[in-house]
């Protein structure tokens, strides 16, 4: 990962703090790490996402980091081994685009600029989405804000350790991200309401104007800080906006933009105005459209995170083919598969072995799909996604290939420590023994990405 | 001879689809209202030879090295390369180290009744107006050149069952598609082949159901209200009935039943006067045709079964993911289910695999199960939904069947689909591997023995935009 990758600053981790510090305690057992010291899947086709696979291989855990990758690893006698003859070992499954455990709170459809939301302030950790998406193999999740708004919330970054507490399911550390959308929904969401924006071109002047806004206040506090750092005490501090401050975040380069935008003429709209305001765009979302223009949108360093073969929704998912992955893939883009949905969340795996089927991406290539790139897209690929040495011990052991339908994940481990067995009775959790919250209607879903009938 | 079927199509293969081929070549990639080229399924002349394959007869065990004859639209013969004697001038299909099988059957789907989902003026799938509407026919809305259509069939789905959406009790009638033709009445090959029925939280007016953007609650509003209204709707079309069968001469006959239950009632316009609802009721109420009974909970389907015992229907159950609890229960109805999607979420505090369980516990009662994609441009991944059927628990003979031979026996057209037997439509797919597996690629399906262009708007973009390098 690139050094210039904000991690939370000061002032929003203050603000973590304070959000945290209103959870009931005790709400949910907080246990901590019950993982061994040193634990060593051995004899499993372990597939590294960073450095193909390796048959006959061991991934050995230590005080929950990998510490060896290989044909053999230098475990300490006494370390726990786990047998995994005939099975495969991955990195956690990594969607970069879920609206999971969020309720019915995924989108603040009031404003198209609404960048202060926070979507840790509607996580619920007890959402059975988090166990079923854990059961499939999913250590972290981007939760983001929904499509309704061109400017939405800010991302909660989490680490899958269903049954833990809200706080301990928090990512540490990670990068602070924002959900951008363009295209039919904002424009349906307020034009419906006969409020701007109603069109694509009321859409793009929306966050233009937010941009304006937001360097008039970085430049009052720009200001303003210079003067406190020249010791000028008759200096007097702007008005704090919690929505400008964010955006000004933004101009700062201080979150990861993540953009909702299926069509090609909108991917090259939204780096023209990246460009004219001086951010990068981390990642397009759905980018049905990248195979039109991946070799532009590659040299402007933008990854993006695609449905697999989802089309037909609505008129700007018309033109996606299921070839578009592997195609933007091959222009240089960097591709992650992500799920925008409760149900694709629980089987990334498969939706990873259709980029077989469509357009002949190697089983590595395909893995990559749904562990180092998307986390490369949620800016955590320093600490997870792939094994190697070093990184988090975010591991999975799947019955089979994982790219087979037919697969399932076994057990999946966090940090080195085991959250999901399939082989133990009940839910199969290992941290879990409480009552689960059901989702609610049409939860995880972002109203209309949802093409599915009934 | 067509040596390479990863390379497309051969000359020889080419003659048998130029119709087809010369159609689409007409059609560009640019407009975005749909118009998919016809198909032309009228066989050539000849025999077709596809050999060297493994066959998945789904009758009849699995034939390595096999050979299948395909003549006039038919199966002619399958069986082993030693068995099967190819005849001169066949056209041969290499199918060596490729695995050969049914066309695979949709049991339930909105193909041709929707192309863009956002987009009313694209959507024909059910009509909110009424609740109880068997004259209701999906062939009257059916768009034969859907674009979803040879992007369905690309995936070697050969048949669909169309049937409207579940958002009124009695929305219409299914259709029974053949997924090529030259025109929509060759695709229509059973125009009414079963009555869709919805109970439970769907067809409710108001809170959830659809009826709720109509504003309000209304009649029926609750699970008591939709049992009421159709038992209201099916009594009148016996009480229709009886009156049509009974002499004419008689005393009361043509007198207006006293209640009706609302707009559509039994008469009509009262007394003799011909009502379209009761008589598309008529073949059902006698067993006939087959009611598709959708229900998800465990009381529901139970709520429906008896409804169905009232009036003596035959039944094909649907849906089922939130029944885990009655699940001996519906064995011992002894009827088809179509279970789906088995990608439907298990409730809070069930285990992860509730409903991927669902079928190969119902198969292991020794029910007929069926698997379908409820979708529309997800029916192309139906096939993987018996695959985690097979991960979780159902033979994979049986997945097989339950997108294929079952489907097709439930719906009255096991003679003539669902298996590779000779006699059989020839609906026959070629693919290279595992027709369950997510990795696989479906590289060539006939249908009625016609090699069908494996081309679609999605590869015109495809190959447009592929990249250059």
């Amino acid at each position: 990962m690139s050094a210039s990758i904000p991690r939370i600053t000061p002032a929003t981790a203050i603000a973590v703090v304070f959000v945290l510090s209103v959870i009931a305690p005790g709400a949910v057992s907080a246990q901590s790490s019950t993982a061994p010291v040193d634990l060593v899947i051995k004899n499993a086709t372990v597939m590294t996402a960073s450095h193909g696979t390796i048959q006959h291989g061991s991934v050995w855990l230590h005080n929950g980091k990998i510490a060896g990758v290989g044909a053999t690893v230098s475990a300490p006698a006494g370390a726990t081994v786990v047998d995994a003859t005939g099975k495969y070992v991955t990195p956690g499954v990594i969607d970069p685009h879920s609206h999971s455990a969020l309720g019915d709170d995924v989108n603040e459809a009031t404003s198209p600029v609404t960048p202060s939301m926070m979507m840790i302030d509607a996580f619920d950790n007890r959402d059975k989405a988090l166990y079923q998406a854990l059961a499939g193999g999913v250590t972290s999740e981007l939760l983001l804000h929904g499509s309704a708004n061109m400017i939405g919330g800010q991302a909660v970054v989490i680490k899958n350790k269903f049954g833990l507490s809200k706080e301990e399911m928090l990512f540490p550390n990670a990068p602070r991200s924002i959900k951008f959308a363009s295209g039919e929904n904002p424009k349906r969401v307020y034009g419906t309401r006969n409020q701007l924006p109603s069109t694509r071109m009321g859409n793009f002047e929306v966050m233009r104007q937010a941009f304006e806004d937001a360097k008039v206040y970085r430049k009052e506090w720009d200001d303003y800080n210079a003067r406190i750092a020249k010791g000028d005490k008759d200096a007097r501090m702007p008005h704090r906006d919690l929505k400008l401050e964010a955006l000004a975040d933004i101009l700062r380069g201080k979150l990861l933009v993540q953009i909702h935008c299926y069509r090609a003429d909108e991917f090259l709209t939204e780096e023209a105005i990246a460009q004219e305001y001086g951010f990068k765009i981390r990642a397009f979302h759905h980018a049905l459209e990248m195979y039109k223009v991946g070799g532009k949108i590659a040299a402007d360093g933008t990854g993006i995170a695609t449905f697999t073969d989802w089309y037909g929704g609505k008129y700007e998912m018309w033109d996606g083919i299921p070839w578009n992955a592997v195609m933007s893939m091959r222009e240089g883009v960097r591709v992650a598969l992500k799920s925008d949905s409760n149900d694709h969340i629980r089987r990334l795996n498969q939706e990873a072995g259709k980029m077989v089927h469509y357009g002949g991406a190697t089983e590595d290539e395909a893995i990559a799909m749904i562990t180092l790139n998307p986390a490369w897209i949620m800016g955590i690929d320093d600490n997870t996604g792939s094994l190697d040495a070093g990184k988090d011990g975010d591991v999975v052991i799947w019955n089979m290939d994982p790219l087979s339908t037919y697969a399932r994940a076994e057990k999946v481990y966090i940090d080195g420590d085991l959250f999901f067995d399939s082989s133990l009775p009940g839910f199969g959790t290992t941290h879990f023994s409480g009552v689960m919250h059901g989702s609610g209607f049409g939860a995880g879903e972002d109203d209309d990405e949802d093409q599915g009938e009934n | 001879m067509l040596r390479n079927l990863f390379l497309g199509r051969s000359a020889s293969v080419r003659r048998l689809v130029i119709a087809g081929s010369l159609i689409s070549g007409l059609v560009g990639v640019a407009g975005v209202m749909a118009q998919a080229p016809m198909v032309d399924i009228t066989p050539a002349p000849g025999t077709i030879a596809i050999t060297g394959g493994k066959l998945l007869t789904i009758t009849h065990g699995v034939i390595e090295n096999g050979v299948v004859l395909i003549e006039g639209g038919k199966i002619t013969a399958v069986g082993t390369a030693a068995s099967v004697k190819v005849p001169k001038g066949a056209t041969i299909v290499d199918a060596k180290g490729m695995t050969v099988y049914p066309g695979l059957i949709d049991a339930e789907t909105r193909i041709g009744l929707q192309e863009i989902a956002s987009d009313r003026t694209t959507n024909d799938t059910v009509e909110p107006s009424d609740e109880i509407l068997p004259q209701m026919h999906v062939y009257d809305a059916f768009h034969s050149e859907s674009e979803h259509i040879p992007i369905t069939r690309f995936n070697g789905i050969t048949n669909a069952i169309v049937a409207p959406a579940s958002t009124d009790t009695i929305p219409g009638q299914d259709s029974f598609i053949q997924l090529a033709g030259r025109d929509r009445d060759t695709m229509l090959m059973v125009r009414d082949v079963a009555l869709a029925m919805n109970f439970g939280e769907a067809p409710k007016r108001g809170g959830r159901g659809e009826g709720a953007a109509a504003g309000g609650a209304r009649y029926p509003s609750t699970r008591m209200g939709e049992i009421s209204q159709m038992r209201q709707a099916l009594l009148d079309a016996q009480e229709y009935m009886a009156r049509r069968s009974r002499p004419a001469a008689g005393g009361e006959e043509g007198a207006a039943p006293a209640a009706s239950g609302g707009r559509g009632g039994a008469g009509g316009a009262g007394g003799s006067a011909f009502s379209l609802r009761n008589e598309a009721l008529i073949p059902y109420l006698k067993g006939e045709k087959p009611v598709v009974l959708g229900a998800y909970d465990g009381h529901d389907v139970e709520t429906a079964m008896e409804f169905a015992k009232e009036f003596h229907l035959k039944v094909i159950l649907s849906h089922v993911t939130k029944a885990q609890d009655v699940l001996d229960k519906i064995a011992s109805y002894h009827v088809p289910v179509i279970v789906g999607p088995i990608f439907d979420m298990p409730e809070a505090n069930e285990r992860y695999d509730a409903v991927y369980r669902i079928p190969g516990e119902l198969q292991k009662r020794g029910v007929k199960v069926i698997l379908a994609s409820y979708n529309v441009s997800n029916s192309r991944n139906l096939p993987y939904s018996a695959g985690f059927a097979v991960a979780y628990g159902m033979p994979y003979d049986e997945a097989m069947k339950s997108i294929t031979l079952n489907p097709a026996e439930a719906f009255g057209m096991g003679d003539k689909l669902g298996s590779l037997d000779v006699g059989k439509i020839a609906n026959v797919v070629i693919a290279n591997g595992d027709p369950l597996d997510v990795r696989t690629n479906v590289k060539q399906v006939y249908i009625n023995g016609v090699a069908i262009p494996m081309e679609t708007r999605q590869t015109r973009l495809r190959d447009e935009y592929w990249p250059k390098k």
